[in-house]
């Protein structure tokens, strides 16, 4: 287990502030956000790389916060792997065995060199290594003392997309086999979706949103999360009420939390556009509209979902099965995912008007 | 048909010829002067041969003593942020631009016996002016910041990451240093402090004022010179040049010559 609370950490004009995380025994968490948004000095601060200012670091049920890097046990893979330039693959992958008999020591390399396919790799000098050889060595290099913590800073950015996709495979059945709790920084989303239990998006230092990957993807709780991980579409606006409000109270008469209030039908402005939402409250706010959510036809048709409008295509960008349309609907600028096929048979091109439906429970209001 | 060379060029390969011929001059012109017989005859000096055992020897322990006290500071230099460390770091370079003889006083004034140190030390038996320990102390103020400046330089270049990981593999903090940084480091530190020893077999300034006698080499050819002219000086002139053309190769072979950026 991983927990971490309300940890500060400076280093020179850069500071982490009050970063709570939990990650349970045998979960992957992932921290995510833009460059300098303070990941890696947090995952550093995890390690014992950096002295904390203020919180705990609690790894296996301990406070390790004044423990050295040494003491905490945890296997660490930088970015840019840093394997050691002056000793081979071996020796790399066998620097933490130096306590076992050198039989040991060499059957544990041999095991997780065939772990991670690097067996033949072993006796090259690690300056003759593939991007994706070396990521490989550095993690085998940081599993060989059997850590029940693995801390991994960006291991996929240094690597292209077609590597990083095998090694994204390889490291969730790695994960899955060994049962190390990983914690793991990354500016890509997508490492969230598809590798963590749980995600903590981190902006200017600090937490900005907590939760299970869908979670946040689904319910952003602010337009820099919105925005960070690609949700899509963020309208600023405004969110009128359809009909009476209820009272933002408790049966006791106390005000309700933000997430206990009651919900009501409303409208939300924004440029020439108004859809029909559901809040919960009213005033300035933000309408997150997911790509997928937005239904494309080439005549509207009369019923559900709520809200209906017509918009033009502007740009297509195809991917390798769905294609981003950009519309500009009333003014505002957005973007619908539909299948290649789907394009194909509703003849997208530039210029074409189509009608654009979504539901009003879809739109996400922050 | 070859391109017509501009006169920039022709002016910047003149300029630099006539720098070069200016220093490799005089060096080839002293190696001239001396013939095989008269270098053979220095050797069997033996008042010439004691004073080089000397500056090898006090040049050694002074280098010794650079790099036992030089690379920890020069990895606090590199390594860490403490208040004043920008002061500290130009503190150990200042010996660089001081005139020899200046450090040569002040080191008189430090070390002597009625200053406060120098009567200390001298109390214990450690007596520094007109003794073998003055010249290694003249030799370590001049030559201490090459160990220290290469050394730093050499720390900067490995990252500080690779230090990290070892300490997340198992290793302390000296074990991380030992294992990592100082073998990456190595052949800088080992090339500042061979240019250390060359400069303290070269010192004079400052051992002129603080032990005359016994002498080191360049003060026994200052001698010579003084007292029985040139030819008396250059046989063992060309022994000390000779010893430093030796260095020169040595740490040409131990930095690699870095990339001509075109």
């Amino acid at each position: 287990m991983i927990r971490l609370e309300r940890v500060g950490v400076r280093l020179g004009r850069f500071a982490v502030q009050e970063v709570s995380l939990e990650v349970p025994t045998g979960g992957y968490g992932l921290v995510i956000g833009p460059t300098g948004a303070g990941k890696t000095t947090l995952l550093e601060a995890v390690a014992g790389h950096v002295p904390l200012t203020s919180g705990r670091v609690i790894l296996r049920d301990t406070d390790v916060t004044s423990a050295p890097p040494e003491a905490r046990r945890v296997g660490f893979v930088y970015q840019h792997y840093h394997l050691f330039p002056h000793y081979t693959v071996r020796e790399n992958v066998g620097y933490g065995l130096r306590r076992l008999s050198p039989h040991d020591r060499d059957a544990r390399v041999q095991e997780v060199a065939r772990l991670l396919g690097i067996e033949a790799l072993l006796d090259r000098p690690v300056l003759a290594l593939s991007g994706g050889e070396q990521q490989r060595s550095a993690l085998a290099r940081a599993l060989a003392p059997r850590p029940s913590i693995l801390l991994l800073d960006e291991p996929f950015a240094a690597v292209d997309p077609a590597t990083r996709r095998g090694l994204r495979h390889e490291l969730r059945e790695l994960h899955e086999r060994e049962g190390i709790t990983t914690l793991q920084v990354t500016h890509d989303f997508e490492d969230a979706m598809r590798l963590g239990d749980i995600v903590a998006v981190l902006a200017d230092g600090k937490v900005a949103q907590v939760g299970r990957p869908e979670e946040v993807f689904q319910r952003p709780n602010s337009r820099f999360v919105a925005e960070f991980i690609g949700t899509g579409n963020v309208l600023r606006g405004v969110i009128e009420a359809a009909g009476p409000i209820p009272a933002p109270l408790h049966g006791d008469g106390t005000l309700a939390e933000a997430e206990d209030r009651p919900r009501f039908p409303a409208r939300f402005r924004s440029g020439g556009l108004t859809l029909e939402v559901v809040a919960d409250r009213v005033g300035d706010g933000f309408a997150v509209l997911r790509p997928t959510d937005l239904l494309l036809s080439v005549t509207e048709h009369p019923g559900p979902p709520r809200n209906h409008f017509r918009a033009v295509v502007r740009r297509l960008e195809h991917g390798s099965a769905i294609v981003l349309v950009h519309l500009e609907a009333l003014g505002v600028p957005l973007v619908a995912a539909v299948m290649e096929s789907t394009a194909g048979e509703l003849r997208l091109a530039p210029g074409v008007t189509v009608s654009v439906a979504v539901k009003a429970t879809a739109v996400h209001l922050i | 048909m070859a391109p017509s060379l501009s006169p920039w060029t022709v002016a910047r390969w003149l300029l630099a010829a006539a720098l070069v011929l200016f220093v490799a001059g005089p060096m080839v012109r002293l190696l001239l002067e001396a013939s095989p017989a008269s270098l053979g005859r220095a050797l069997a000096d033996p008042e010439l041969a004691a004073s080089l055992w000397l500056t090898a020897l006090t040049a050694t322990v002074a280098t010794v003593v650079g790099v036992v006290l030089g690379v920890p500071l020069a990895y606090l230099l590199a390594r860490t942020t403490f208040p004043g460390r920008r002061l500290v770091a130009g503190l150990v370079e200042l010996p660089v631009v001081i005139p020899h003889p200046v450090a040569g006083i002040a080191l008189l004034l430090f070390l002597g016996r009625h200053s406060a140190v120098g009567g200390a030390l001298a109390s214990v038996g450690l007596e520094f002016v007109n003794h073998v320990p003055g010249i290694v102390a003249g030799m370590l103020f001049v030559s201490a910041p090459i160990v220290v400046s290469a050394s730093r330089e050499a720390f900067r270049g490995v990252d500080p990451k690779l230090e990290r990981v070892a300490r997340t593999l198992g290793d302390s903090g000296w074990q991380a240093f030992r294992r990592i940084t100082l073998p990456l480091a190595a052949r800088s530190v080992v090339a500042g402090a061979v240019l250390a020893w060359a400069r303290s077999v070269s010192e004079f300034g400052s051992i002129v004022i603080l032990t005359y006698n016994p002498k080191v080499a360049s003060i026994l050819i200052y001698d010579r010179f003084t007292l029985f002219g040139l030819p008396a000086a250059v046989p063992a002139a060309a022994l000390l040049l000779l010893l430093a053309l030796g260095v020169f190769v040595t740490v040409q072979v131990l930095t690699p010559e870095p990339a001509v950026r075109r």
